[in-house]
């Protein structure tokens, strides 16, 4: 069926609804719960594993400690109302969610961005981009258990969290980008505190370059561990830097530029393993994009005009009806909010698209078949997955 | 008074009982300080303070530790066997005690001044690989039964690179006294010290140490992004501290056989310095200074890679270097340097 298919030749095969027959009590196979409390997973979901000594024989994705209803509970909201919950479908990376609903809303409603508004969305979706592979460099070596990584980015990622201080007054939930522009303009030497934020980051960087990837034993432990058929990119909805590791150039900033991309100059990261190596490789490679991208943008940047369009009294915002689909690129690949109004004054439904529903469902179930236990927790880690996004 | 200690049952239980003290308190003591060492080494890599309110510079940090410890309940997971469940911490703190007792911290001061010291401190560090079974079974816990499975199978391996090691340094020294083999490296200096003519072996030992006492990048039996904290997981209070006390003593005693075994023990570095027991704590602080860093800064070995070095490239390379030790010293290559056994006894 598919080219991943691990060798299941010794152990009980599966059905065809993916379900799998082990008889638990021939002694052989062991049920271990990997999570939720499991200091090597990723947020609150859990991984329900078979094993057999060492080895995976199956695996189950177990979700469900975080749900929030966040997509039912947008549908009793007026539109200004969803606001503050959309952020709150990814934590790490909340400026997306809001530039993606924002976005939605303006094309429904029809409201024209001013083109201020939009470098400042650009500049800010960079910033969080920034944040996001921070905390994921930080998780991978902390998967294999060198926690000095973690604590060195955790540190820029704070200098960044500064700049964010200072740009919209909050460091995580920033709400900044509303439907209509964003709230403010740069403050004043803003540019210069963030080359300096940028700076340290690079240095940090490549302390992480000669610290974690060219450590011996990080080289041992992810090279050609946990690779991806690109063949399966397709059928498994398999997406943003971890497709680019695969060689695939997947990325919606270059394939169908939103905000300000097309202005910017870059070229899309790709690597050529497809393993966890690979994949740290090219996030690596996109936090530097990432700073090379937000230095581009507060040069190109015009002087401050017009941030905020227009926009009806939101206490009686009523939106005609219309759907649409508004995609973004996020760290951990395309995202998407399908927004469905009926005229009336709440969305009628909300879809969020979040790229780790796929990843870490059905990908990482097939992915843990046959690896050693001990690679378990880096080859999650090494989809990037957010639980918030999976159980909206 | 002379007579009491040296001739009567009573007299010599109790001198016996006071060296002991003499020897184990201080080491706990200096335990304590070294543990606040590598918490701030370890701090300062990450960029972090560690330890620093209790005392001046957190220095009482392990103390408060130690009292926070004894003074939390004892937690006993429903399914466990009691009685093996307590006696796993208590044999993996007392084997660890028991190996000091040949170490020489200067010349002559030791407290069982054996021939075979080499051998017992073997055979009592292969013995604490039980506590972390035991610990591990007794538990009823899948993750610490899967972490104490690794551990055996770790330690066994790693113990027979070590073995072939220090048998070189026999070969070298014709004795198994840790005072005569620091005394076959009394000479020039830093030069005569068994580092040099044993340069690859002291890497290699320094490595085998590290997975002998668990430490990164072989923290397999307590892997925390895999197992959680392996056979610790269902342990808390008095027994964890027991448990902690012993890797880290096993820690500073690896730490002190490198230095009596390739870095001259307590002799001094230059001739114009007299030896002395300081030159062997400054030895033993700065092994653990290493120690320290590499648990720092690196990541985890996977389990089949780890049981690949030790039995594919360390047995053969120490294996090999056993023969050729041997034959240095048959002959008398590289002047003498390989075979000292005139000093020895």
């Amino acid at each position: 069926m598919f080219k991943i298919e691990p060798d299941r030749s010794q152990y009980p095969a599966h059905n065809p609804d993916g379900s799998c027959d082990i008889d638990l009590s021939s002694g052989k196979y062991v049920k271990i719960w990997h999570g939720p409390n499991h200091p090597g997973i990723t947020g609150n979901m859990s991984l329900e594993l078979t094993i057999c000594g060492d080895e995976v024989v199956e695996g189950r994705t177990r979700v469900g400690y975080l749900h929030r209803g966040f997509e039912k509970l947008m549908e009793r909201r007026t539109f200004i109302q969803v606001f503050p919950i959309v952020c709150r479908v990814c934590v790490p990376e909340p400026d997306l969610n809001e530039y993606c609903y924002a976005a939605a809303i303006e094309e429904l409603a029809g409201i024209e961005v001013p083109d201020y508004a939009n470098w400042m969305r650009t500049l800010i979706l960079e910033m969080g981009r920034f944040n996001s592979y921070m905390m994921y460099l930080g998780g991978q070596s902390g998967s294999l258990g060198m926690g000095v990584i973690g604590q060195w980015t955790t540190y820029v990622r704070d200098l960044m969290l500064d700049r964010f201080e200072e740009l919209t007054g909050a460091r995580v939930y920033h709400m900044f980008i509303l439907p209509g522009g964003v709230r403010d303009v740069l403050p004043d030497g803003f540019a210069a505190r963030m080359e300096e934020t940028l700076k340290t980051a690079e240095r940090y960087l490549d302390d992480v370059d000669k610290v974690m990837f060219q450590n011996a034993v990080f080289n041992k432990r992810t090279r050609g561990v946990g690779y991806i058929d690109p063949a399966l990119f397709d059928s498994y909805g398999v997406t943003g830097p971890t497709a680019r590791a695969g060689g695939a150039t997947t990325d919606v900033r270059r394939d169908a530029p939103y905000l300000k991309y097309d202005e910017l100059d870059f070229e899309p990261v790709t690597g050529t393993d497809s393993d966890i190596w690979a994949r740290a490789d090219v996030r690596r490679r996109d936090t530097r994009l990432s700073i090379d991208l937000i230095r581009q943008i507060l040069v190109k940047m015009q002087k401050p005009g017009e941030y905020f369009a227009k926009i009806p009294n939101v206490l009686h915002w009523k939106i005609p009806y219309g759907e649409t689909y508004i995609r973004g690129e996020s760290s951990r690949g395309e995202y998407g909010y399908y927004l469905v109004t009926d005229g009336t004054g709440y969305p009628r439904r909300i879809n969020v698209r979040g790229p780790s529903y796929t990843h870490a469902m059905a990908l990482l179930e097939r992915l843990i078949v046959n690896t050693n236990i001990s690679d378990v927790g880096a080859l999650m880690v090494s989809l990037h997955t957010y639980p918030p996004e999976i159980e909206r | 008074m002379v007579e009491f200690f040296t001739t009567t049952n009573l007299g010599i239980f109790l001198l016996i009982l006071g060296q002991s003290l003499l020897v184990v308190v201080p080491l706990l003591v200096a335990l304590a300080f070294l543990l606040w060492g590598d918490r701030k080494i370890w701090a300062a890599v990450q960029l972090r303070k560690g330890p620093n309110v209790v005392g001046a510079f957190g220095l009482m940090q392990s103390f408060a530790d130690f009292v926070k410890y004894i003074m939390k309940e004892i937690v006993i997971p429903a399914g466990a066997d009691r009685f093996v469940f307590l006696l796993a911490p208590m044999l993996s703190f007392v084997l660890a005690l028991t190996a000091w007792a040949v170490v020489p911290f200067n010349d002559g001061w030791v407290l069982a001044d054996i021939n075979v010291a080499i051998l017992f401190v073997f055979a009592v560090s292969s013995l604490e690989v039980y506590g972390v079974i035991m610990g591990g079974w007794a538990s009823n816990s899948k993750y610490p039964f899967l972490g104490s499975l690794r551990s055996a199978a770790q330690m066994i391996s790693y113990e027979v690179s070590i073995g072939l090691i220090i048998i070189g340094v026999i070969i070298s020294t014709g004795s198994m006294n840790f005072g005569d083999i620091v005394m076959a490296q009394d000479g020039a200096g830093f030069l005569s010290w068994y580092w040099l003519p044993h340069f690859p072996m002291v890497f290699l030992f320094l490595i085998s140490a590290l997975a002998e006492t668990n430490r990164p990048p072989f923290d397999l039996p307590e892997a925390e992004s895999e197992l959680v904290a392996g056979y610790q997981v269902e342990y808390s209070s008095t027994p964890f501290l027991l448990f902690m006390i012993g890797e880290y003593v096993a820690i500073v005693l690896m730490c002190t056989l490198i230095s009596i075994l390739f870095f001259g023990g307590w002799l001094s570095p230059v001739e114009f310095l007299p030896d002395g027991i300081f030159w062997l704590c400054l030895k033993i602080v700065f092994f653990f200074f290493v120690f320290s860093m590499v648990k720092a800064i690196t990541p985890r070995y996977r389990y089949d890679q780890l049981m690949r070095i030790g039995w594919k490239v360390f047995l053969p390379l120490s294996l090999a270097w056993v023969v050729l030790v041997a034959f240095f010293a048959q002959y008398g290559a590289f002047w003498g340097a390989y075979a000292r056994w005139t000093v020895g006894g």
